[in-house]
This record gives structure tokens, C-alpha cells and sequence, in this order.
């Protein structure tokens, strides 16, 4: 008997006790991010990797020399590079060059094998996280900017 | 204090003056069918924003903010979308009882709410065992949950509709205990009557240590009796998905859910009633500046004030505790809230008999 | 590892058939048909108690078999077995699963993957693949072509097929019935909402108490294993991630010092020192979803909350170094993908000083709670000994009992340096299991704070050639997971990529002992049950 109405005073005060957690936090600031009303002020941490880009300077050139070690890295074949062959006109030398360099972020698992094993920095992973679209195939970017 | 029947006589004298009285009753009838089922469409859709920011709230979250202002429209936005959605039918389910299921909860829910007085003259069924007729009404709604789990053909639908037969069966018996407790203290059974008692104080005053035990019986047994957590095992959705209602989809589902929410303001509305004086303002005696102002406030918003405050305060229970089992809860009931309930009421006879209340 | 010098000459006693090969970790290599009775012997006598891995092989030539990693948990021996059967149309070893339970379901893996049949196992179907899958994926010699995509639905059969094998060497196919024609049998899952994922239980029901529960798997099985053996070392790294998606972390440690472990290469102390912080970072994350999850299962929505509140406070931590915040693709082989972000030591100190008080909280609205207790308490016992032969190792194994941190029993990068408890609790229920990680989370904690202002300088990154390749050999690494033991076995034949790769899942064992700890309980205490086991599973069908 004693225990029995032992234990009813400690549940009842148990529960108080959990009333009063959630009393306090019925008052307390709320934590929920509301996305696109603060899209300006959201800013992602600049290592956060959202899709893989390639970095061009203000003339429109990329420091890509096409030599596929990137495509090579990639377990999921995501990385597409076209190349050709072309003579400097200064050396006379043949040299590859970079046409298409496509990138399938479908099939892309973020794993930073292609940036590691790039000699030249020429891609990285930017911070854009707003990627849906509305076909598959839209998912599929050229990153190189074509050269006119 | 305003007498809102004044306005429904006036209302039936215009109308003999143009008709015979049978048809005039008729017409009043019809009246008072249509704005009594306007005002549970309207409190079931205020139920269900405040069950959303409420819980909110106590989550850390925000809750609906992007329909109207502060998401208030997000509602009714969802009771649309809910009336356009298809009514599946299942191919190996009993069709009639499984379409008659959600009329029978909507029906008991509706009686039990008309039950309710709002405001001086504005009780729609007031007679000398109001009471027991609320408690007969309201225990319909197991019918309509059981057929529902049975009908259906599932599983879970099944095993959701046994519980919540187990359950408000026996939780039926302390809600009863604990309202003849403030019986006993009132001698009437009728809610005008008990709420005009309450002019001089309320029963939870009155009635102190035995009429706190049984308000707040009163409240756990009303929170389980409508199924709602920490006794939700008959539609606890991390056990049987969505348990009796599972199978349902549309407005059916819809109805359900809408008698959930009605149920819950029922139960509040009811212990506002029977325990905080229902629609009588709060009175203290020897005050009499004090009671002059309390006056002023309408009967009505004293009524809402007192029920949606037990509303919060339900959801508040329900959304700090985990759900019990099934054994737990018939242990909760039988082992704990029948003796302690019968103990409550005979200490309420005691201080009747000895005039200890105030 | 002096003990095994001492343990390889008893088994060569014991069984004179056993060939020890050296290669990599070494092996003792044992005939299918000696290797019952040396097991027999090794469990019985011995005191191997623990099956650690149960890895199914297919060495070509030499025959299909199985590698088997035991230890013994009182003296800490290890030992591995090789079973072979050169017969690789009808290969047969004979079944363990009475030795150790936890080879039950790691048998009925290493029959689906190899066609191997396990002589006397009860209940051998298939475990992630469909049955009218034809072939066996995981043998050098399968074809893909056999299996297009189906587009149909899967037959279900009520049947539990055990192979027996007759004198004069051919096998008998015997079928049991899983359930009897009046059982009431309910399905939860594949898709339920608390199976944490696709995982379905047939629970066979008498009123709301639970007689029997038969658990399918293999809904969001992948392949990863197979997948791995056509790639790269490197390349296999990402798979990691995606096993046990809340031990991220953890699981990339394994399989990175797995690889060191075989080049021969020894990380500087800082990353080592940043493998242990993140690895530590990692758990309190998964633990505080643990709980969020288990809340929620038990219909405390708003604890739910709270803890992905705070974990959303790691996650930001992780992020701000990593760049994923499920996905972490951190660890590499020889070092780290990135140094620590400048703001790291500041973030986690920070982090620390707030979640400390946190913690009480969950106490306060959930721990305390008597209806908390009352569904927790005495719910889903799992005994000491089930435990160990169900191989549940993690919070499951700690909260009956059994101190089977690996980060105490093998220590690998910090942990041998940090000064931090290993909670072990008791009764073995649900309590308890939930309890375990509210305790270690303190505990990490801890480990963080003492590791977190002395990461020594260093280099992140050792150098490594552009093309890692293996010497011939197989190695097994297993670290503390967040949920258990998650060990990688490789077996290299000198390639640059593996011949064979093996993940110890660490949900596997703990599904498997469901069906015991649950049996006799209601409905509720199986959501419980497989909420404090803590399963995540993806990692459990690979």
C-alpha cells in the first residue's frame, strides 16, 4: 500500500517534472529557419559541397587541360570530357584542349576524388544547394564555358 | 449577464405570428440544426490550428505560417483539399458498415456537443438528466470505431479498433465517477441548472480536495476516452500506422479526424462546465466591485476562455508525455482511477452530508 | 597478438589438417570437413565465444568457403578460420549457427552471395535477394546477364528450406513451414513508420503478444560489396558513407586503417587525433538521433524535436569541416580530406559547454518519466550470453552486460591515450539500452574535451603514390561504430582493387536477436525493442 501510493506521488511528479521542460520551452525563441523568406542572410559554409564547378577567370578561361584524370578518379563515370587536338601557333607543338567538360550531378556522390586528383585546381565544389529541376537530363551541366 | 434567450423567444414569437406553431418549430429546428453544425465545422477548424501552433510551440518549431497570416487560413485550405480527395473504397471490406463508420462517430460527437451550454439561454438540449444523456451519446462514437477496424479488412484497422474498444470502455467509468462527484455535490443532472449553482463560486472551489481529485480524473480520463496521447494506442501511428482509420481516405478519414478534434473540445468543454462554472463568470464573494466588472465579460467568452484553456492544457499533456501500452493503460484505469474515483466520491458524499464544501 | 603464437600451435594440434597462411592478418586454412569439430572445439574448450565476422569467399580455383573472425571475450584471443570446400558446384560447410547465433543470419548472407550450403542450418533462404534471384552475385564466376531487371512481384513462400547431407556425399532439401495456417500474421513494414526504413517483420500475433517475428531484409540491399571489387581502393571509400549513414565518420576510419593497415603506413598523431574528435562528434550525433527516434516511437514527438534541435548543432560542426553533413566523405586513405576549419576548436568547445545542460533535459521530460520506465523497464531482455553469440555488439551488448567497446578491446587511433569509461549497464532491456547511450554521450564529450586543445601539429595528409595497391593478404580493422563493431575485412591479391571486401555490419546481429528478445512481448515493446536496438538499414543490407 505504501508503495503503491509512493510510486503514484513519484509518476505524477515525473510527469511534472517533463510538464515543466516543455512548459519552458513552449516560451523560449523558436529554432525554425524559414528557407526562402531568408534566402538573402543564408549562407552555406564555404566548404559545403553542393554541386562541382569550374572556376573561370575574367577572360573566360578555365586552367582545365582536359587530361582526364578527373574522369579516370570518378567511380560513378559522372565527369564526361571531349577533347581535341591543337597546335599552338607559337611552338608548333601539339597540345590537347578541352571542348565539353560534362558533369552528370545525378549520379554524383560528392566524393572529392575528381578535385583530388586534378594537378591544376581547375574544378571545385561550390555552395549552390538549390538544384532541383524538372527532368533528369537537366541534371547533366557543361561546366566549361564555351569559347567563342 | 446577457440572456440569450431572450432572443430566441423573440425569434419564435415573430415566427407563430406568420405560421402555425407546428411549422414554426419546425423552421427552429432546422435553425439550430444548421448553426449547431456550423459551429462545430468553426471549432473543429480553430481545434486543429491551435492543436498545430500549440504543438508547435512546445516543438521548437513555428508551425503553419505561410497560408494567410501566421498560417491561419492553412485550415481551411486543408479542409478543401481534404473534400476533393477521392473516397477509396476497399475491395474486400464490409462497404455498408465500412461507409456508416464514420457517420456513427460524427453522429455521437454532434449530440454530445449540443449538450453543451455556451451561454445563458444558449443550451440547445438542457433537460433534467442532461448528463446521463451526454454520457450515452458521447459512448456511441466506440460503435462507429469499432465497426471502422472491423469493416475495413486489415489488419491494423483490427487490432486499433480492440484497443480503443478495451479503452474507452473502461475509461467511460471514470469519466462517469468523476462527473458524479460534482452530482453529488450539485444535486442536478441537468448543465443549466449545474452551471447556475456556480454563481458564487465554482465547483472546484466549492467542492475543494474531492472536486480537484475529480477534475483532474476528470481530465485524464476524458483525454483517454478520446483517444488522444498519451492514450492514442488505438491510432498510434508508430504501432499500427494510423490503427482504425487506416484504411480510410478522403473525407471520411476526414470526418474522423474532425470528430477527434471536436471530441477534445467536448471533453473541455464539459469539465469547464461541471468544474470552472461553465459560462459563469468568475465570482468572488464580498467583492462586489470585482464581480460587477467580471459581469461585463459576455458568457460566452468566459465559456471559450475556460474550455480552450483545458484544450491547451490537454495538449500540453499530450505533447510532453510518451504513449502507453495497452496493459499499462487498463492498469492506469482499473488499478488507479476506479479506486481512486470511488474513494474521491465517497469523500465528496462525507462533505456533502457534513456541510464541509463552501 | 602474442596469444595467437600460443593459440596456433594448439590449433595445430588440434587439428593437423589446418594450414596457417601468413599473409596479411594470417589465417589458419581448414578442410570443409574438419572444420565443424575444430569449431566445435574452439568454442566449447577454448572459450571462443564472439564470431566477430562471417565473411563468405570465393578463392576460384582453391574453392568457395568462409572466413570466420572469433574471439574470446574473457582472455581477448583472436583467431580467424578459413572454411574450404574446393567442390564449387555443390559446395558444403557444415552450419555454426548452434555455436554462435549470430552465424545464423551472416550464413544465410554468405548462401545468398556464394551458393554455399550450409549443412544443418535450419532456415536456409536467401537474406537480401530476391528468390527467384538465379545465381549467386558474389562468385568470380556469376554471370549479370542472368538477372534483367524484374518487373515482377516477388513470389512469397512460407517455407524454410535446410540442406542435410547424406553418406554418400549428396544433399537433402527438407522445407519447414515459417508460420501455421492459422497464425495471425501481420506485416510491419517494408514501409512502416517504425522500422527506421525498409525492414520487415512478419509477426506472427496471439491477441497483441508477439509469438515468432521473421525478419526479411534486403529492400535497399545494393550490392556494395560487389560493387567494390571492381573498383578502386580509393573509390570504394564512398560506399562507406553510405552503410551506416550515422557513422559516417567511423565507418571511413575503419576501412582507411584498414587499407593503412595493409600498406604499411602509420597516419601522423593529428590525424589521428582528428579522426578521434570527428569519430566522437560522429556518435553523439547518431546517439542523439537514437533517442529522437526512440521518442518518437514511443509517441514523445516533442523529445523528437529536441534532439534533432541539438544535433542540428553537430551537424553544423561537421559541415563547417567536411562540406556534407550526412554524406562526410572526410577520412582518406592517409590522412583527412581537409585540416580543421579555423573556427573548429571554437565550435565544438562551444558545443560542448551547450549540450552538457541539454543533456538533463532529455533526463527531466523522458528519462524520468514514469511512463518512460514503466515501457522501458524489464522490456526486451537480451542476456549476456545471447548477446556475445548474437555477436550484438555497440550500446545493445554494453546495456547486457558484455564490455565489448572496441575502443577499449583493440584501441586504435587516440583511444588508448584518452582517459574515458566504458558504460556497461546489466539488465540487458530497453532501459538499459537507451540508457547506454545517454551515458556515452557524456562520455564522448569527455573524450572530445581532453583531445580538443591538444590536436598536435602535423600534416592532415601523408603522402601516398597516386595508385595504392595492395600486397596479397587479407586484413580485418574494426572500429567502434556508432551502433557496434563495424569491421572491414579485405582480401587483396596485389591489385589496386580488392579481390574481395567485406563490412561487418553492425545491424545485422542485432536484427537477428529480435526474434528472441521480443518473443512473449505486445506490439508496443517490439517498436521499443527495435527502437533501443538502434539499427539502421542501410547498414544492415549493404
Amino acid at each position: 500500500m505504501v508503495k503503491y501510493i509512493k510510486g503514484l506521488f513519484r509518476g505524477i511528479g515525473s510527469l511534472l517534472t517533463g510538464m515543466k521542460v516543455t512548459f519552458v520551452e513552449y516560451f523560449t525563441p523558436k529554432v525554425t529557419q524559414q528557407y526562402p523568406e531568408n534566402r538573402a542572410e543564408l549562407k552555406m559554409f564555404d566548404r559545403f559541397c553542393g554541386e562541382l564547378t569550374m572556376p573561370h577567370d575574367e577572360n573566360g578561361n578555365n586552367r582545365c587541360i582536359a587530361c582526364g584524370l578527373c574522369q579516370m578518379a570518378c567511380p560513378n563515370n559522372t565527369i564526361r570530357i571531349t577533347s581535341e587536338m591543337v597546335e599552338d601557333p607559337e611552338t608548333g607543338k601539339k597540345k590537347k584542349r578541352l571542348v565539353k567538360y560534362e558533369y552528370d550531378l545525378g549520379s554524383c556522390m560528392f566524393c572529392h576524388l575528381c578535385v583530388n586528383a586534378c594537378p591544376h585546381d581547375a574544378i571545385r565544389f561550390s555552395t549552390n544547394f538549390e538544384h532541383a529541376v524538372f527532368t533528369r537530363s537537366k541534371l547533366v551541366k557543361t561546366l566549361n564555358k564555351q569559347q567563342s | 449577464m446577457f440572456d440569450f434567450g431572450i432572443v430566441t423567444n423573440w425569434i419564435h414569437t415573430q415566427l407563430t405570428s406568420v405560421m402555425p406553431d407546428g411549422l414554426a418549430i419546425f423552421l427552429e429546428c432546422l435553425m439550430i440544426g444548421i448553426c449547431l453544425l456550423l459551429l462545430y465545422v468553426i471549432i473543429a477548424i480553430i481545434m486543429i490550428y491551435m492543436e498545430r501552433k500549440v504543438c508547435a510551440a512546445f516543438q521548437c518549431r513555428l508551425g503553419p505560417t505561410r497560408v494567410g497570416p501566421w498560417g491561419s487560413i492553412q485550415v481551411i485550405c486543408d479542409v478543401f483539399k481534404m473534400l476533393t480527395k477521392e473516397i477509396i473504397t476497399i475491395r474486400h471490406s464490409d462497404k455498408f458498415l465500412y461507409n456508416l463508420a464514420p457517420y456513427m462517430v460524427i453522429l455521437a460527437s454532434v449530440m454530445a456537443f449540443a449538450c453543451i451550454p455556451i451561454s445563458r439561454g444558449m443550451e440547445i438540449l438542457d433537460f433534467n438528466v442532461g448528463i446521463l444523456f451526454f454520457m450515452a451519446a458521447s459512448s456511441i462514437g466506440i460503435v462507429g470505431i469499432l465497426l471502422a477496424g472491423w469493416s475495413s479488412n486489415s489488419k491494423y484497422s483490427l487490432i486499433g479498433a480492440m484497443r480503443s474498444g478495451a479503452q474507452m470502455i473502461s475509461y467511460e467509468l471514470s469519466v462517469g465517477l468523476s462527473i458524479l462527484t460534482i452530482v453529488v455535490l450539485t444535486d442536478t443532472m441537468q448543465f443549466s441548472e449545474i452551471v447556475m449553482r456556480q454563481a458564487d463560486g465554482w465547483f472546484i472551489f466549492k467542492g475543494h480536495i474531492p472536486a480537484v481529485i475529480a477534475f483532474v480524473i476528470y481530465l485524464i480520463a476524458g483525454n483517454a476516452e478520446v483517444n488522444r496521447g498519451p492514450f492514442d494506442l488505438p491510432e498510434a501511428e508508430s504501432e499500427l500506422t494510423a490503427g482504425y482509420h487506416t484504411e480510410y481516405s478522403g473525407m471520411h478519414f476526414g470526418l474522423f479526424y474532425v470528430a477527434e478534434f471536436v471530441n477534445l473540445f467536448i471533453i473541455s468543454g464539459i469539465a469547464a462546465t461541471i468544474f470552472l462554472g461553465g459560462w459563469m463568470p468568475l465570482h468572488i464573494p464580498g467583492w462586489d466591485g470585482f464581480n460587477a466588472v467580471m459581469d461585463w465579460i459576455p458568457g460566452f467568452i468566459w465559456f471559450f476562455a475556460k474550455a480552450f484553456f483545458i484544450v491547451w492544457l490537454l495538449m500540453w499533456i499530450k505533447w510532453t508525455f510518451p504513449r502507453l501500452r495497452i496493459d499499462q493503460i487498463l492498469t492506469l484505469e482499473w488499478k488507479y482511477l476506479v479506486p481512486i474515483g470511488l474513494l474521491n466520491l465517497l469523500l465528496m458524499v462525507i462533505v456533502v452530508v457534513f456541510k464541509l464544501h463552501f | 597478438m602474442e596469444n595467437r603464437i600460443d593459440m596456433k600451435e594448439k590449433i595445430a594440434a588440434m587439428k593437423p589438417s589446418a594450414v596457417w597462411s601468413e599473409a596479411g592478418d594470417g589465417m589458419f586454412r581448414v578442410p570443409a570437413t574438419s572444420f565443424r569439430s575444430l569449431a566445435e572445439k574452439l568454442r566449447h574448450e577454448e572459450g571462443f565465444d564472439f564470431l566477430r565476422s562471417l565473411t563468405g569467399m570465393d578463392w576460384g580455383e582453391e574453392g568457395l568457403g568462409c572466413v570466420y573472425h572469433l574471439e574470446n571475450t574473457s582472455t581477448g584471443e583472436n583467431v580467424v578460420l578459413a572454411a574450404i570446400d574446393p567442390d564449387r558446384e555443390n559446395a558444403g560447410i557444415p552450419s555454426v549457427h548452434d555455436l554462435w547465433k549470430g552465424a545464423d543470419f551472416n550464413e544465410r548472407e554468405a548462401y545468398d552471395f556464394f551458393g554455399i550450403k550450409f549443412l544443418g542450418h535450419p532456415d536456409l533462404r536467401r537474406l537480401f535477394l530476391r528468390d527467384d534471384w538465379k545465381g549467386h552475385p558474389l562468385r568470380k564466376d556469376y554471370d549479370s546477364s542472368l538477372n534483367p531487371l524484374n518487373m515482377e512481384n516477388e513470389e512469397t513462400s512460407n517455407d524454410a528450406p535446410s540442406y542435410e547431407m547424406t553418406k554418400d556425399g549428396s544433399y537433402i532439401l527438407k522445407r519447414h513451414p515459417l508460420f501455421e495456417d492459422q497464425e495471425y500474421v501481420i506485416n510491419i513494414g517494408p514501409q512502416h513508420p517504425a522500422t527506421h526504413g525498409v525492414l520487415r517483420f512478419l509477426v506472427s500475433l496471439e491477441g497483441e503478444t508477439i509469438k515468432k517475428i521473421d525478419v526479411h531484409s534486403g529492400y535497399i540491399h545494393r550490392g556494395i560489396e560487389k560493387l567494390c571489387e571492381s573498383l578502386t581502393y580509393p573509390q570504394t571509400l564512398g560506399f562507406t558513407d553510405r552503410l551506416d549513414y550515422l557513422g559516417a565518420m567511423q565507418n571511413r576510419h575503419a576501412l582507411c586503417a584498414c587499407i593503412e593497415k595493409a600498406m604499411g603506413l602509420e597516419v601522423s598523431e593529428r590525424i589521428q587525433c582528428i579522426r578521434t574528435i570527428m569519430d566522437e562528434l560522429q556518435r553523439i550525433d547518431s546517439h542523439l538521433l537514437f533517442v529522437s527516434c526512440l521518442c518518437q516511437d514511443m509517441g514523445a514527438l516533442t523529445v523528437f524535436f529536441f534532439g534533432f534541435r541539438d544535433r542540428e548543432k553537430v551537424l553544423d560542426i561537421l559541415e563547417q569541416t567536411t562540406g556534407g553533413r550526412l554524406i562526410q566523405t572526410y577520412n582518406t586513405i592517409g590522412g583527412v580530406q581537409a585540416d580543421i576549419h579555423p573556427e573548429f576548436v571554437k565550435k565544438v568547445k562551444e558545443f560542448i559547454k551547450y549540450m552538457r545542460p541539454k543533456l538533463n533535459e532529455y533526463h527531466e521530460v523522458f528519462t524520468g518519466n514514469v511512463i518512460a520506465r514503466q515501457r522501458l523497464i524489464g522490456t526486451g531482455v537480451l542476456s549476456r550470453e545471447d548477446a556475445i553469440s548474437f555477436g550484438a555488439t555497440g550500446g545493445t551488448g554494453r546495456a547486457s552486460g558484455w564490455a565489448c567497446d572496441v575502443r577499449k578491446r583493440h584501441p586504435y587511433a587516440m583511444y588508448g591515450k584518452v582517459d574515458f569509461k566504458e558504460i556497461v549497464l546489466h539488465n540487458g532491456d530497453c532501459f538499459d539500452r537507451y540508457m547506454v547511450r545517454m551515458l556515452e554521450i557524456e562520455q564522448s564529450l569527455n573524450i572530445i574535451e581532453q583531445l580538443i586543445d591538444n590536436i598536435p601539429e602535423g600534416e592532415w595528409q601523408m603522402k601516398v603514390k597516386p595508385v595504392i595497391k595492395l600486397p596479397e593478404g587479407s586484413w580485418y580493422t574494426a572500429v567502434e561504430g556508432s551502433r557496434g563493431e563495424f569491421g572491414v575485412y579485405i582480401e587483396s591479391r596485389g591489385d589496386k582493387s580488392p579481390y574481395r571486401m567485406k563490412f561487418r555490419s553492425t545491424g545485422l546481429p542485432l536484427v537477428s536477436c529480435i526474434d528472441t528478445i521480443s518473443r512473449n512481448a505486445k506490439i508496443a515493446d517490439l517498436i521499443a525493442i527495435g527502437g533501443t536496438l538502434d539499427y539502421v538499414v542501410p547498414d544492415i543490407d549493404r
